[in-house]
């Protein structure tokens, strides 16, 4: 009786699904990134659209496959800049692309960590089921999850959740929670990631396991990561620093291809 | 000793008034624990007491113009509903104060609709509740109020969780998290409409935070949330009906809201701590 039930409204979602093919959520992106991942000319943004800008006239390129470190001082803009490109603040002016197109909502080759998620308190979720979310860019209206059951798992494993999988997510400690965050983006099957100073209030171990997925295991994703820490430079390909209003690129990197591509 | 007990329980159902108010209070108590849920989840707990409270003038306009009270009572709602996401949206006006002021303006014009009507004593089982005097057609209401509510719940199931975890997330990925709360305050007054025959348009709101604010102490997922919830409800809404049978000094309204606040005490007293 319940298995009919399942099918049921599984149906019933699909053929409400195909009614609606034009819904901007879950469109199918094939991941393949040619050229820049990331491209501005002109790029002039503040925090809100109406207010002042943060910066002015950026022009900048990063490559695919590129690790990028963005610094500067507090509220210089990095996180704007971070926002802008996830598609969250509308520039002011210019040009901006990212993995080929205009940064918009809904698009799941882009992923973005916030330096302070605003998550709901207390919302009753376990670890497996928030990374299980990434996987809702692949799912239309109406659908349940029903695959990406194993991209979860090797997500959990590559940052060291497994044994936390079952606990409540409210119950995971800073770092436990980035990581969890960080897997979403993973399963999401995101190429761009945008990760705004993950580091912040993170123990050595939870930082470890981090980098390690970031940064050892070939290029598989673009990744642009605000940070304070001058000693990490050296890990990126490439440093952007945003000062008084003005971004300039300190060091350059040679394209890599996606290696999932 | 048990054949007293038997008789206390088999007696009323011989009553085809209280078999229906049984069923009546089934359908709602799911339909009110499921979105209460989310309704509780996501703090939403003042907005579904406007919106609940601004069916007393769209029943009492409804009557007085000579249309269907569920009619007029969903608009009343939903009226609320757009009213304060309206006036919140304005500068300089918090959305709690927006509801606040849309709350008591629905209910004052209530108030002076039914003094236009002549008659409060008509208008006590629309405050207070009047599950006995169910009829058939309020039953088929209710029903395929229950049936909506929980078929929108299970499609936008993940929608709505994911929007009610982790908005911003939600928006990047395209999921519309202001749709989403429009979407749910839209199945709060329609759930709302249909419980009000069964505590009244004062304690609805009962029905929607009690069970779920019990659920969400005892469960670890929304689904279990969900299911706890609405335990809670059938436990508090049946034990309710036979308290008020057979102790006519309770009316029923009364009688369901507090057998329903007791699952919530001993979840609060006993709950392992999370």
């Amino acid at each position: 009786m319940s298995r009919f039930w399942t099918r049921f409204t599984r149906q019933l979602g699909d053929a409400v699904f195909a009614l609606l093919p034009t819904l901007p959520y879950a469109r199918p992106e094939k991941p393949v990134c040619a050229g820049d991942a990331v491209f501005a000319r002109g790029l002039t943004a503040g925090a809100r659209t109406d207010g002042p800008a943060a910066f002015r006239d950026a022009d900048f390129s990063i490559p695919c496959g590129c690790r990028t470190a963005l610094i500067g001082p507090n509220g210089s803009g990095k996180s704007t800049l971070l926002r802008v490109l996830a598609g969250l603040v509308p520039p002011q002016s210019g040009e901006v692309r990212v993995a080929g197109f205009a940064p918009a909502l809904g698009r799941s080759r882009v992923a973005y960590l916030a330096q302070r998620p605003q998550l709901t308190e207390g919302f009753p979720l376990i670890v497996r089921r928030l990374v299980q979310m990434g996987t809702y860019a692949h799912h239309g209206w109406f659908e349940e999850c029903r695959h990406g059951d194993e991209a979860v798992d090797q997500a959990l494993a590559r940052l060291g959740l497994t044994e936390l999988a079952d606990r409540p997510v409210h119950a995971l400690s800073g770092g436990q929670l980035q990581r969890a965050l960080l897997a979403r983006a993973f399963v999401q099957g995101a190429e761009v990631l945008l990760l705004d100073e993950p580091y912040a209030a993170l123990d050595a171990a939870s930082r470890e396991i981090i980098e390690r997925f970031l940064f050892e295991q070939g290029h598989a994703f673009t990744v642009m990561m605000a940070t304070h820490d001058p000693a990490d430079l050296a890990r990126f390909d490439r440093v952007l620093e945003i000062r008084a209003g003005a971004v300039t690129t300190r060091h350059a990197c040679a394209g890599h291809d996606h290696r999932h591509a | 000793m048990t054949t007293a007990m038997l008789e206390l329980l088999l007696e009323p159902l011989s009553e085809p008034f209280f078999v229906r108010a049984l069923v009546a209070v089934a359908l709602g108590g799911v339909t009110c624990a499921c979105l209460g849920a989310y309704v509780v989840l996501r703090r939403m707990a003042f907005v579904s007491t406007a919106l609940t409270h601004s069916i007393l003038p769209g029943v009492v306009g409804a009557l007085l113009l000579g249309f269907s009270p569920y009619l007029g009572a969903l608009a009343a709602a939903l009226l609320t509903a757009g009213g304060a996401a309206w006036l919140a949206s304005r500068k300089g006006s918090s959305e709690d104060s927006a509801i606040g002021v849309m709350l008591s303006v629905m209910f004052a014009a209530g108030v002076a609709l039914m003094q236009q009507a002549n008659s409060w004593r008509d208008f006590a089982g629309l405050l207070f509740g009047s599950v006995v005097a169910v009829g058939a057609e309020d039953l088929a209401v209710i029903a395929a109020t229950a049936a909506g509510v929980l078929f929108g719940l299970r499609a936008l199931h993940k929608e709505l969780e994911l929007a009610s975890f982790d908005e911003e997330y939600a928006s990047l990925l395209g999921a519309r998290p202001a749709l989403m709360r429009m979407v749910l305050l839209a199945l709060v007054a329609l759930g709302a409409v249909s419980c009000v025959r069964l505590v009244g348009a004062l304690l609805t709101t009962a029905l929607f935070v009690i069970p779920a604010a019990t659920g969400v102490l005892l469960g670890r997922t929304v689904p279990q949330v969900m299911a706890w919830g609405v335990g809670c409800a059938l436990a508090g809404g049946v034990s309710g009906l036979y308290l008020s049978y057979h102790l006519p000094a309770v009316p029923s309204g009364a009688g369901i809201v507090l057998c329903c606040a007791l699952p919530y005490l001993l979840a609060r007293l006993f709950a392992p701590r999370r």
